[in-house]
C-alpha cells in the first residue's frame, strides 16, 4: 500500500499547485482586477474605500454649530493621548452654568486612525475623515484645532 | 609557430600555474579554487585535442563533483578563513625532492616513449559508438570496468543509507 | 527569403573574400562576441521588466509605469543606476575571490550560450555533445554562487551559498535525466539533430505521457537550479537577507543579477530545443496546407516565442508558489523526482527500442 499512498501523495500535490496556478493565471488576463490607483493622476476622482480613516474631524453644521458636549469621552478612549479637550463654563439666560467644549486639540502625528474616539462619542459629533495628504514642513502644524472658531453646541445635545 | 602550438602552451602554463598557486597558496578555500582552474584548464586541453565527449566528462566529474565537495568539506571546518601556518623547511625540502623524483620519472617515461603519427581525426565519435563501446564485451569492451565500478558505486550508496539512517528509538 | 541562416552565410563569405582566412576567423569571432554581449543585455532589460509586470499582473497591480510608454524603460533606468552606484568591497573579505566571483557567474552563462540553434542554420557552435556540454558547463555555475559566498565573509552570505550547494548539486541529477530521455528518443547528443528529429513533430506530442512526465521533471528541476522560488532559499529574502549576493553592489551585483535571468533564458532555450522542437514551426501530421502556413512564420521567432512562453511559466510559477522548506526541498527531490524520472527513463529506453512513438 506504499505504492498506493505514493501516488496519491502526487496527485494531490500537483493538483493543489494547479489550482494555485489557475487563481494567479486568471489574475493575469484578466485586468479589470487591479485595484492600484494611478494616485497623483486622479487626484479628482480617487475613489476611496468607505472603511479608509485619514484623520478626526469635528461636524459642523451650517450654522456653526457641532454636537460636542466636551465630555471627554474621547480623550479617555484615545491609546495615545491624541486628543486634549479644554472644556469652560457656559452661562445660560437663567444663570446656570453648564459645561461646554472651548478647544478641541487633535495631534495628528500621534494619531493611529484606531477609530476608538469614534466609537466612544456618545453625541456622534466626531468622525473619520478619508484625507490623506497631511504631509507638512513643520510638525507643530500637525496639532490642529478642530472646532471652528466662533462655533458653538447645537441646541438640544445634552 | 601555429597558432594551435601557441594555444596549447598557453593552457599548459596556465594549467601549471594554477597547480603550483593551489598547493603554495596558504588559504585553503584559495587553493581549491586554485585546483579548480587547474582542471578546468585540463578540460581546455581535451577540448583543444577534440576530445569533447572527454572533456565534458572531466568537467562533470571533477570540476561539477569533486570540487564542489572540496569546497563543502572546507565550509564544514572550523578555522578554515584562516591563513595556514608556513610549512616546515623539512617537510618543504622533502616535497620538492618528491616533485624532482615525480618529475624525472614521468620525463624520463615520455621521452622513451615513442609516439605513433595520427594525422586523421579519429576521435570523431558519436555517442551510440561510445555507448556500444562500454557495453560491449568484445576485445576492446569495456563492460568488465564498468560493471565492476556500477557494484562499487551501489556498495557506496548503501553504505551511505546505512550511515545515514535514522535508528528507531524503542 | 531573408533569414538569419543567410545573413551569416553572406558575412562569412564577405569576409574571406576581403581578408585570409585567419583574420577573416578573429574578426568573426569578434562579430559572435559583440552580438552575444548584446543579446545579453537587451535580454536583461526585457527579462527583468517582463518579470516585474508577470509579478505586477499576477498580484493584480500595475507594475512600472512610469518611466517611458507603459514604463518599458524601466529596468534600463535600474541598470544606469546600478552602473553609477559604488561597488562596495567589505572589510573582512576575500578581496580577490569576491571580485572574481560575478565574472566567473556571468562568464559561464556566457559559454552556455555557445550550443543554443536560435534559427534554423543560426547557432555560434554545433559542437556534436551539445546536450552533455550543457549539464558539464551548468555544473560549474555553483562554484562561482559558492565562490561568492564565501568570500563575502558574511554569514549570510556562507548560509545561501551552502543551501545554494546542496540544491543545484542534487537537482542536476534529475535534470541530467529527464534530458537523458530526449537523448534516448533522438539517438544524439548534438542539438541540432535533436531538432532535426522534430521535423515531423515536437517530442512532446511524439513521445506522449513519458515525454511530458520528463518534461515537467525537467521545468521542475532547472526551476531550481536557477535558484528561483518556490526554490530560491539560496537568496531567500526574508530569512537571509539576499543569500550568497548580500554583500555585492553597482555593478558587480548588476552582473550576478543579469547572469541569473540568462541562466534562466538558456534552461528555458534548452527546454524549448529539447521538448518543443527549437526552432522547428509546428507540424501536424498531413494536414499540408496547416503545415505551410506554419512555415511561413520565421523560425527564429518560433524558438524565441517558445522560449519565452516557458520563461512565462517558470515565472508564474515563482509568483504563485510559496518557498519550500530546505528538508522539503531535498526530500522533493530524492523522493519523488529522482525515483520518477529513473522509471520514466526506463519508460522511454523500452518505448524508443518498440517504436511506441509517433
Amino acid at each position: 500500500m506504499f505504492l498506493k499512498d505514493y501516488i496519491t501523495d502526487i496527485y494531490k500535490g500537483v493538483k493543489s499547485l494547479l489550482i494555485g496556478m489557475r487563481r494567479t493565471g486568471y489574475y493575469f488576463t484578466h485586468h479589470k482586477e487591479i485595484i492600484t490607483q494611478q494616485y497623483p493622476d486622479n487626484r479628482e476622482e480617487l475613489n476611496l474605500p468607505t472603511r479608509f480613516r485619514g484623520e478626526v474631524i469635528l461636524l459642523h453644521d451650517e450654522n456653526n454649530e457641532h454636537a460636542c458636549t466636551g465630555c471627554t469621552a474621547c480623550e479617555l478612549a484615545c491609546p495615545n493621548g491624541t486628543i486634549k479637550i479644554i472644556t469652560k463654563f457656559d452661562v445660560s439666560p437663567e444663570g446656570k452654568k453648564k459645561k461646554a467644549l472651548d478647544t478641541f486639540i487633535y495631534h495628528l502625528e500621534l494619531c493611529t486612525m484606531c477609530n476608538l474616539c469614534v466609537v466612544a462619542c456618545p453625541t456622534d459629533a466626531i468622525v473619520m475623515a478619508q484625507n490623506f495628504e497631511h504631509s507638512v514642513y513643520d510638525r507643530s502644524k500637525l496639532t490642529k484645532k478642530l472646532n471652528k472658531p466662533g462655533s458653538k453646541i447645537r441646541e438640544g445635545i445634552e | 609557430m601555429s597558432a594551435s602550438a601557441i594555444i596549447f602552451y598557453l593552457i599548459a602554463a596556465f594549467i601549471l600555474t594554477m597547480g603550483i598557486l593551489s598547493v603554495t597558496s596558504r588559504k585553503i578555500f584559495r587553493s581549491a579554487i586554485w585546483l579548480l582552474f587547474s582542471l578546468v584548464g585540463i578540460a581546455a586541453f581535451y577540448f583543444w585535442m577534440d576530445l569533447t565527449f572527454i572533456a565534458a566528462v572531466q568537467i562533470i566529474i571533477y570540476v561539477g563533483g569533486i570540487v564542489v565537495l572540496i569546497i563543502f568539506s572546507i565550509f564544514l571546518t572550523q578555522k578554515a578563513g584562516e591563513q595556514m601556518p608556513k610549512p616546515l623547511r623539512s617537510r618543504t625540502l622533502f616535497s620538492l625532492l618528491a616533485v624532482f623524483f615525480g618529475f624525472a620519472l614521468t620525463f624520463l617515461l615520455i621521452y622513451k616513449n615513442t609516439f605513433p603519427e595520427i594525422s586523421s581525426h579519429p576521435f570523431q565519435l558519436n555517442v551510440s559508438d561510445i555507448g556500444t563501446q562500454m557495453l560491449s564485451t568484445t576485445e576492446h569492451g569495456y563492460v568488465l570496468p564498468f560493471e565492476v565500478v556500477s557494484m562499487l558505486l551501489l556498495a557506496a550508496l548503501i553504505g551511505c543509507i546505512v550511515i545515514a539512517i535514522k535508528k528507531e528509538s524503542k | 527569403m531573408l533569414s538569419f541562416h543567410s545573413i551569416t552565410d553572406s558575412i562569412d563569405s564577405w569576409l574571406n573574400h576581403t581578408f585570409s582566412p585567419t583574420v577573416a576567423l578573429l574578426l568573426e569571432c569578434t562579430i559572435v562576441a559583440i552580438a552575444a554581449i548584446a543579446l545579453f543585455a537587451t535580454l536583461g532589460l526585457v527579462l527583468v521588466l517582463m518579470e516585474r509586470k508577470v509579478a505586477a499582473f499576477m498580484q493584480i497591480r500595475m507594475g512600472p509605469n512610469r518611466v517611458g510608454p507603459k514604463g518599458m524603460f524601466q529596468s534600463l533606468a535600474d541598470t544606469i543606476k546600478l552602473v553609477m552606484k559604488e561597488g562596495l568591497t567589505p572589510d573582512g573579505a576575500d578581496k580577490f575571490l569576491f571580485n572574481l566571483a560575478p565574472f566567473i557567474v556571468m562568464i559561464v552563462a556566457m559559454l552556455l550560450l555557445a550550443p543554443i540553434g536560435f534559427a534554423s542554420g543560426f547557432q555560434i557552435w554545433d559542437i556534436n555533445i551539445g546536450v552533455l556540454y550543457i549539464s558539464a558547463i551548468s555544473s560549474i555555475s555553483v562554484i562561482g554562487i559558492l565562490m561568492a559566498g564565501w568570500a563575502s565573509n558574511n554569514k549570510y552570505s556562507l548560509l545561501g551559498a551552502m543551501r545554494s550547494g546542496a540544491q543545484i548539486v542534487s537537482y542536476e541529477l534529475s535534470a541530467g535525466l529527464s534530458i537523458l530521455s530526449i537523448v534516448v528518443l533522438s539517438g544524439s547528443l548534438q542539438l541540432s539533430d535533436i531538432v532535426g528529429a522534430q521535423s515531423n513533430g515536437w517530442w512532446i506530442f511524439k513521445g506522449h505521457i513519458p515525454v511530458i512526465i520528463s518534461f515537467v521533471i525537467f521545468i521542475i528541476a532547472v526551476t531550481a537550479e536557477t535558484n528561483r522560488a518556490p526554490f530560491d532559499l539560496a537568496e531567500a529574502e526574508s530569512e537571509l537577507t539576499a543569500g550568497f549576493h548580500t554583500e555585492y553592489s553597482g555593478m558587480k551585483f548588476a552582473l550576478i543579477f543579469l547572469a541569473e535571468y540568462i541562466n534562466i533564458f538558456i534552461v528555458c532555450a534548452i527546454g524549448a530545443t529539447l521538448f518543443f522542437g527549437g526552432w522547428m514551426p509546428l507540424h501536424i501530421g498531413n494536414w499540408q496546407s496547416f503545415n505551410h502556413i506554419m512555415d511561413y512564420i520565421p523560425s527564429s521567432l518560433w524558438f524565441f516565442g517558445k522560449t519565452f512562453f516557458l520563461i512565462f511559466v517558470i515565472m508564474w510559477f515563482r509568483w504563485t508558489f510559496p518557498r519550500l522548506r530546505i528538508d522539503q526541498l531535498l526530500q522533493l527531490e530524492w523522493k519523488y523526482l529522482l525515483p520518477i524520472s529513473m522509471v520514466n527513463l526506463l519508460l522511454v529506453t523500452v518505448m524508443a527500442i518498440m517504436g511506441w512513438y509517433f
